[in-house]
C-alpha cells in the first residue's frame, strides 16, 4: 500500500517534529485512515499501559528501510509492510527475528506468521462499483475485464503486488486452485485487452477519489476503503466473488535501538482486543483468532474473513520469491 | 573601484577574491558532505550492485522499455519548455512594460502561485481535468463535445500541469532581461522605419535571447527530473525518468538500477548546463 507524496511531505514534517521530542519508539505505516486507526487501537493503548511513547511516522518506504539498516542508523522500530515484502526482507537480512516469548503467536492466524513477521491485518481485493455512476455493476473479475459488457474506465492498484495479476488470470478462466505458479504471459495478455481502459490508483485515498467521482465507476479495491467510502454516503456495491486476500505484516528493521519496546508493541498490536478495535474501524480483518468473539456481529459480517467461501488467497511465499522478477516485468508492461 | 596608495589594484582584487572564497568555504564543505558524497555513493552502487561491472547500464540502454522512458522524458521536457517560452515571453514583456501598480499585481500573482504547495496545485489540475471534472462538464454542458475529453492520465495532462508550474521560471529571468533593454533602442529602430514586427524580431528578441536561454534551460533541466506532476497527472504509459528511479529505489529496492538511471540523468543535465555556458557565456542575467 503506497500513498502519495503528500503523505511523505507531511510525514517528513511531522516525523522531524516528532523525533525532536523524547521518542521512546517509532511506528511507521502507510498514513491515512488506516494509520489513524492503528494509532488509536494499538499505539495509544500501548502507551497508556506501558508508559512507552509511540511516535507515528510514514509512509512505509522499502528504500528507507534498506538505507537505515545499511547505515546502522535505524529510526523506525516497528513497520507495517506488505506480506510478500516481509518474507523477502527477512531472507535478505534486513529484519530482526521476532521474540515469540513476548509475542504470543499461539493465538495468531498461522498463515501470516514467519520468523521475522506477524500479520498486521488482512484485507481483500474486491470488485467495487459506484452504482450511481455505473448503471450496472460488474459482479466478477470476468465482468471487470469485459469492456464490451461494462464499458468505461476501471481502477486497478498501480504497484507490483499480489492482486491484479491474480485477478487477470481468474478473469481468463484459470481455476482458483491452479493460480500458482503464476502464468505471467497469460496474465499480461489478458491485461492487454483492457489496458487502455485502466486508471491506476497508487494509494487508498486516490482509489476512493476515483470511485466517488465516477472517474472510474468500478474497479479492484481494498475492501476497507469501500466500507469507508460507503460510510460517507456514496452508493458503493461490493462484490466478494473470488475476493483476493493479502495481508500486511509487522516487522522490526535490523539494528533497532528499541528492540524490546518494539516486541512489546507488536505483542499488544496483535492481541485480541486491539485487533478487534482496529478491524471495527477499518473494515479489515483481524489476524488474532480471539478477536472475532469480541466483535459486534453486524460488523463481523462485513469483514473479509467472513467471505472465505468465495476467497482466493494470494501466495505470499510465491510472491516473496518472485517479487523482483514480477516487479520488473510489471513496470515494463505498464510503461509500454 | 577606488585605488589606494598601499596596494596595486590587481593585488587588492585578488585579496578580496581570496577573502570571498574563504567565506564560501563552509557552504562548499556542506555541499561536498551532504550532496556530492551521496551522489557518488549512489553512482558507486550503480557499478557494484549486484556485482561489479556495467551490467546496470547495459540493461538500462539495452531494454526497449527504459529507452522509451528516456525518450518520453525528453519529449515531455522539450514540449513543456517550448510551451513555457511561447506563453511566458509575452507575459514577461507585458510585466516589463506595464505601468507600476498593474505590473506589480501580475508579478504578485505569479509569485503567489509559486508559493502555493506543488501538490495542491497538481491536485487542483487533476480535479479540473478529469473526465468528470469542471472542464469536461462545462464543455459537455455547452454542447461543444458529447464525450469527455481525455485530459488527464496521459501526455496532455502532464504537459498542462508541468507548463503551468514551470511558467514562472521562464517569466522571471526574462522580465529582468527585457527591463534591462534600453527602450531608446526600440524607439531608434522605429524612427528608422522598422515596423513593430521588425522591432520585435530584429531588436527585442535578439537582445532578450540570453534570458530566453536561461529560462528555457532551467525549465528543461527541472522538467527532466520532475516527479510529482507526471506521477499524478500522467498515465503509466508516459512514465518519466524520475518515476522510474523512484520505482527502482522504493518498490523494487534495486539501487544498482536506480543509481544508474539517476546518474545518466545527472550527466545529461550537466552536459546541457555546460552547453548553455558555452553558447551564452556567463553573462549576468536578470
Amino acid at each position: 500500500m503506497k500513498t502519495l507524496l503528500i503523505a511523505t511531505a507531511l510525514a517528513a514534517i511531522l516525523g522531524a517534529a516528532g523525533s525532536a521530542a523524547a521518542a521512546d519508539m517509532v511506528f511507521t505505516s502507510w498514513g491515512g485512515t488506516t494509520q489513524d486507526a492503528q494509532k488509536a487501537a494499538w499505539a495509544d493503548s500501548f502507551a497508556a499501559a506501558s508508559g512507552i511513547k509511540v511516535v507515528q511516522d510514514g509512509p512505509t518506504d522499502y528504500g528507507k528501510i534498506k538505507a537505515m539498516v545499511e547505515a546502522g542508523n535505524v529510526t523506525w522500530d516497528v513497520v507495517d509492510v506488505e506480506g510478500d515484502y516481509a518474507v523477502q526482507a527477512g531472507k535478505a537480512g534486513l529484519l530482526e527475528k521476532l521474540d515469540f516469548s513476548t509475542i504470543d503467536k499461539s493465538k495468531l492466524d498461522p498463515r501470516f506468521v514467519t520468523d521475522y513477521s506477524v500479520g498486521s491485518f488482512y484485507y481483500s481485493f474486491v470488485i467495487g462499483c459506484n452504482k450511481d455512476a455505473a448503471g450496472t455493476c460488474p459482479k466478477s473479475w470476468k465482468d471487470l475485464f469485459d469492456t464490451a459488457k461494462f464499458p468505461g474506465k476501471r481502477a486497478f492498484y498501480k504497484w507490483s503486488a499480489p492482486g491484479v495479476i491474480e485477478a487477470a488470470l481468474l478473469a481468463d478462466g484459470v481455476p482458483a486452485d491452479k493460480l500458482y505458479p503464476l502464468d505471467l504471459d497469460r496474465a499480461f495478455k489478458k491485461l492487454d485487452t483492457i489496458k487502455a481502459d485502466i486508471v491506476w490508483w497508487d494509494g487508498g485515498a486516490a482509489s476512493q477519489q476515483l470511485l466517488a467521482s465516477g472517474e472510474a465507476p468500478f474497479g479492484s479495491f481494498w475492501n476497507g476503503r469501500l466500507t469507508a467510502l460507503a460510510a460517507t454516503g456514496v452508493t458503493v456495491e461490493t462484490s466478494w466473488d473470488q475476493n483476493i486476500t493479502a495481508a500486511d505484516a509487522l516487522v522490526v528493521p535490523k539494528g533497532t535501538k528499541n528492540k524490546e519496546a518494539a516486541m512489546k508493541f507488536i505483542a499488544n498490536a496483535t492481541a485480541a482486543k486491539p485487533q478487534a478495535e482496529f478491524a471495527a474501524v477499518t473494515g479489515y480483518a483481524p489476524i488474532n483468532l480471539g478477536s472475532p468473539d469480541l466483535m459486534d456481529a453486524a460488523i463481523r459480517k462485513t469483514l473479509p474473513d467472513m467471505q472465505a467461501a468465495s476467497q482466493v488467497n494470494a501466495d505470499m511465499s510465491y510472491w516473496a520469491e518472485h517479487r523482483d522478477a514480477i516487479g520488473k516485468r510489471w513496470y515494463a508492461w505498464q510503461a509500454k | 573601484m577606488a585605488m589606494t596608495a598601499t596596494a596595486a589594484p590587481g593585488e587588492r582584487v585578488a585579496r578580496r577574491r581570496n577573502a570571498a572564497f574563504a567565506w564560501t568555504l563552509p557552504a562548499l564543505v556542506l555541499i561536498l558532505l551532504f550532496f556530492v558524497t551521496p551522489v557518488l555513493g549512489l553512482m558507486l552502487r550503480s557499478v557494484t550492485e549486484p556485482t561489479l561491472g556495467l551490467q546496470n547500464y547495459a540493461e538500462l540502454i539495452g531494454t526497449g522499455t527504459y529507452a522509451r522512458i528516456f525518450a518520453n522524458t525528453f519529449l515531455v521536457a522539450g514540449v513543456v519548455t517550448a510551451l513555457s517560452v511561447v506563453i511566458g515571453y509575452p507575459v514577461a514583456w507585458a510585466l516589463a512594460v506595464l505601468p507600476r501598480p498593474w505590473g506589480q499585481l501580475v508579478f504578485a500573482i505569479i509569485i503567489l502561485s509559486m508559493w502555493t504547495n506543488l501538490l495542491a496545485r497538481t491536485y487542483a489540475w487533476m480535479v479540473l481535468l478529469q473526465r468528470t471534472g469542471v472542464i469536461n462538464k462545462t464543455l459537455i454542458g455547452l454542447g461543444v463535445i458529447d464525450k469527455p475529453l481525455a485530459l488527464v492520465n496521459n501526455l496532455v495532462g502532464v504537459t498542462i500541469g508541468m507548463t503551468y508550474i514551470m511558467l514562472p521560471f521562464v517569466i522571471l529571468p526574462l522580465v529582468g532581461v527585457i527591463r534591462a533593454i534600453d527602450p531608446a533602442i526600440l524607439r531608434a529602430g522605429a524612427l528608422c522605419g522598422a515596423n513593430s514586427w521588425q522591432c520585435f524580431t530584429r531588436i527585442l528578441l535578439p537582445l532578450s535571447l540570453p534570458g530566453v536561454a536561461a529560462g528555457a534551460l532551467m525549465v528543461f533541466v527541472m522538467a527532466l527530473g520532475y516527479y510529482v506532476t507526471p506521477a499524478l497527472l500522467g498515465g503509466t504509459a508516459n512514465m518519466m525518468l524520475a518515476e522510474m528511479v523512484a520505482q527502482f529505489v522504493q518498490s523494487l529496492v534495486n539501487w544498482g538500477m536506480g543509481g544508474a538511471a539517476a546518474f545518466v540523468l545527472l550527466v545529461v543535465t550537466l552536459a546541457l548546463y555546460a552547453a548553455q555556458l558555452r553558447f551564452f557565456g556567463t553573462r549576468r542575467i536578470g
